[in-house]
């Protein structure tokens, strides 16, 4: 992971390696499916609009006065007993945990999934200060194995089949495992046993922090979350500083929009409320709880006009009904944050240098804003981004150009019949020609599509000899 | 504006009125993969002897939320040939814990909405519900409540400790195509005994 994908190629160039995988294809829709399926029919007699209400109620009044929530969730957390850090940026973050695992004489690291730390890019760090670290997740385990990345918030390697699990299990066992997903499964659960029992640090992210009772909330399905908060003797939570909320309460709003809207489940497995270290006269435990409060590009976000992506509470479920993302998976959105939400951060944390064509792999049709669970206005915010970029000057000067004839050819009505009709009349006979694929930048477009041979007269010439 | 009074209209997570708490606990825990049966006092230690002779088990840990009942339990299980420890007397050690063919503990309350289980991290323990393949959990049915609200109301006042934890069914993964495997790093079998009564002897 040396070369950065987002600098060293487009997203065009990225999508077109990922749609040659036809396992992708048909796989990403199919898991994706089955989650909105899922998600429809536990919430059917339910108002899932409702409650998505709620939901977005608490994020916005949470994110208007974010310092304060901040403080309490702070003060909280050290009257537990936890220690806090604060990390303005990935590298702070990074350094803060290395410290820890440093301080603490620690040699093996267990990780939960968590989008923190690959945002982060923790684990190679970690591994250059001779750390052995080992990602629990079944999905996340497999991925690091093959040295791949996540392509999927909630399910790590939907782009992969079973053989190549298989593969890459066998791989680590020395010999032939079975291709059976239980018995796959089985074989990661001994290993990874053997690594929560030896390590030294367990690292997770955090679903939620509970501001009032200084908790961190873990959700997970595999009870790898609650292992690595359970053996090993250091726990550090990486924590978004946005992932806060205020109340107890609060969380019997978030948690069904998080699990139904991650993956179809009333509740998952597993839900973990961590409120400090091994107490008095408890069996098991850490010695010490650490949280450490990312920042890195949230801040500024408040008071702008895209305050509201900060209410994301990594369901993945914009990935799940994108139909842009159903197409090319998550690598080719090229960093950590795949599908709308993707398009949306990548460029603001990133800036648009890096991100800034990724609002463009979006065809606005707002799925995403409609099964939001905190009901972000994905499209609006990709739409302001694209507006943000053509004013920057960072569009490309053809796209600029296109769109300045375009808007000089329509907005006068003569213009506009005369363009239509020359237009029409190219496409027409270009395409009768079998010919669209040779217009340029034009063609490029065309060649995914079938495009519909225009009308010999355009609509509203018609109209106007019936007047 | 929502209305949080109206919770349950919107959120799957609660119960509706008048709608029976212990017949939706049982019904969304066996969705989940797990399974349950009410018994009275006198049933106990029968059914959980039963469940552990059928799951094949042999090394047992009793968890500290089991009260009173604990040392019942364990003299009858001994009784039957068991092999039976106190989590908490080999919790610190791995080896010991990596053994577990399966865990008998309490808990702090049972969602009934939701068909999950609540520990606590001075009960159960963090992991004493984890660790083995197998998991029994009796719940007296004094500890039901409705739904996520009512517990997250009565979440300060259970004396959890550094750890309040739910869980809803066994362990689960769908990671490698999708295809729901059962007992990853949790148990892969959970069964519930509803005790309609207290735990004591």
């Amino acid at each position: 992971m040396s070369e950065d994908p987002l600098t060293s190629s487009t997203f065009a160039e990225r999508a077109r390696v990922q749609l040659a995988k036809p396992f992708l294809r048909e796989a990403v829709p199919r898991a994706t499916d089955i989650a909105v399926r899922d998600l429809r029919e536990r919430f059917a007699g339910h108002d899932y609009d409702g409650l998505r209400e709620l939901g977005r109620e608490i994020r916005a009044r949470t994110m208007a006065d974010l310092e304060d929530a901040l403080a309490t969730l702070t003060d909280a957390l050290v009257a537990n007993g936890i220690h806090v850090h604060h990390a303005a940026d990935a590298a702070a973050a990074r350094e803060h945990i290395r410290r820890i695992c440093r301080e603490s004489d620690a040699t093996r690291v267990v990780k939960v999934k968590s989008m923190a730390t690959e945002e982060i890019a923790l684990n190679p760090a970690l591994v250059a200060d001779g750390l052995e670290v080992t990602e629990t997740d079944l999905g996340e385990y497999v991925v690091q194995l093959d040295g791949d990345r996540p392509s999927h918030i909630i399910a790590p390697i939907i782009h992969k089949t079973r053989a190549e699990v298989r593969e890459t299990l066998s791989r680590v066992a020395g010999r032939e495992l079975p291709d059976d997903a239980s018995e796959l499964t089985d074989f990661a659960r001994e290993r990874l046993r053997d690594a929560f029992m030896d390590a030294d640090v367990g690292i997770s992210g955090a679903n939620f922090g509970v501001a009032e009772t200084g908790t961190i909330v873990l959700v997970t399905n595999e009870g790898n979350g609650r292992m690595c908060t359970s053996m090993p003797r250091i726990h550090i939570a990486l924590m978004g500083i946005e992932r806060v909320i205020p109340t107890l309460e609060d969380l019997s709003v978030m948690l069904p929009l998080i699990t139904g809207a991650g993956t179809g489940q009333l509740i998952t497995s597993y839900v973990s409320m961590l409120s400090g270290p091994r107490g008095e006269g408890e069996p098991d435990g850490p010695e010490a709880m650490h949280v450490v409060l990312l920042d890195n590009g949230r801040r500024a976000l408040l008071g702008t006009e895209y305050q509201e992506v900060l209410h994301c509470i990594r369901c993945g479920a914009c990935q799940n009904v994108c139909p842009v993302y159903r197409q090319v998976g998550g690598h080719a959105y090229g960093w950590v944050y795949g599908g709308p939400i993707g398009a949306v951060l990548t460029p603001l944390f990133l800036g648009t240098e890096a991100g800034g064509e990724l609002p463009q792999a979006s065809s606005l049709c707002g799925a995403c804003d409609d099964i939001c669970p905190v009901k972000i206005p994905l499209h609006d915010l990709l739409l302001q981004l694209r507006r943000t970029r053509v004013d920057d000057g960072a569009a490309p000067w053809r796209e600029r150009l296109a769109a300045e004839l375009w808007a000089w050819a329509w907005s006068s009505p003569r213009r506009y019949r005369v363009v239509t009709r020359i237009g029409g009349g190219v496409v027409r006979v270009m395409a009768a020609a079998g010919l669209m694929s040779s217009l340029g930048p034009l063609g490029r477009w065309a060649r995914g599509r079938t495009i519909p041979t225009p009308a010999r007269r355009p609509f509203h010439s018609r109209g106007e000899r019936d007047v | 504006m929502s209305d949080r009074t109206q919770l349950w209209r919107m959120a799957p997570t609660e119960l509706a009125p008048h709608e029976d708490a212990l017949t939706r606990f049982q019904a969304e825990l066996e969705r989940a993969g797990g399974s349950s049966v009410s018994v009275g006092p006198g049933e106990l230690v029968g059914e959980i002897t039963a469940t552990l002779a059928a799951a094949g088990a042999h090394r047992i840990a009793l968890t500290a939320d089991l009260g009173d009942a604990r040392p019942v339990i364990a003299q009858a299980l001994e009784i039957a040939r068991y092999d039976v420890v106190d989590y908490d007397a080999i919790a610190d050690d791995r080896a010991a814990v990596r053994d577990l063919d399966a865990t008998v503990t309490g808990c702090l309350a049972a969602v009934a909405a939701t068909g999950s289980i609540v520990t606590g991290a001075t009960g159960a323990g963090r992991a004493g519900a984890l660790v083995a393949p197998t998991h029994v959990c009796v719940v007296e049915t004094r500890r039901l409540v409705d739904g996520l609200a009512s517990l997250m109301r009565l979440a300060p006042r259970l004396g959890a400790g550094s750890m309040m934890a739910l869980q809803t069914g066994p362990s689960r993964t769908a990671d490698i195509e999708k295809t729901l495997i059962v007992g990853v790093h949790g148990p892969k079998r959970v069964h519930v005994v509803l005790l309609d009564g207290v735990l004591a002897d």
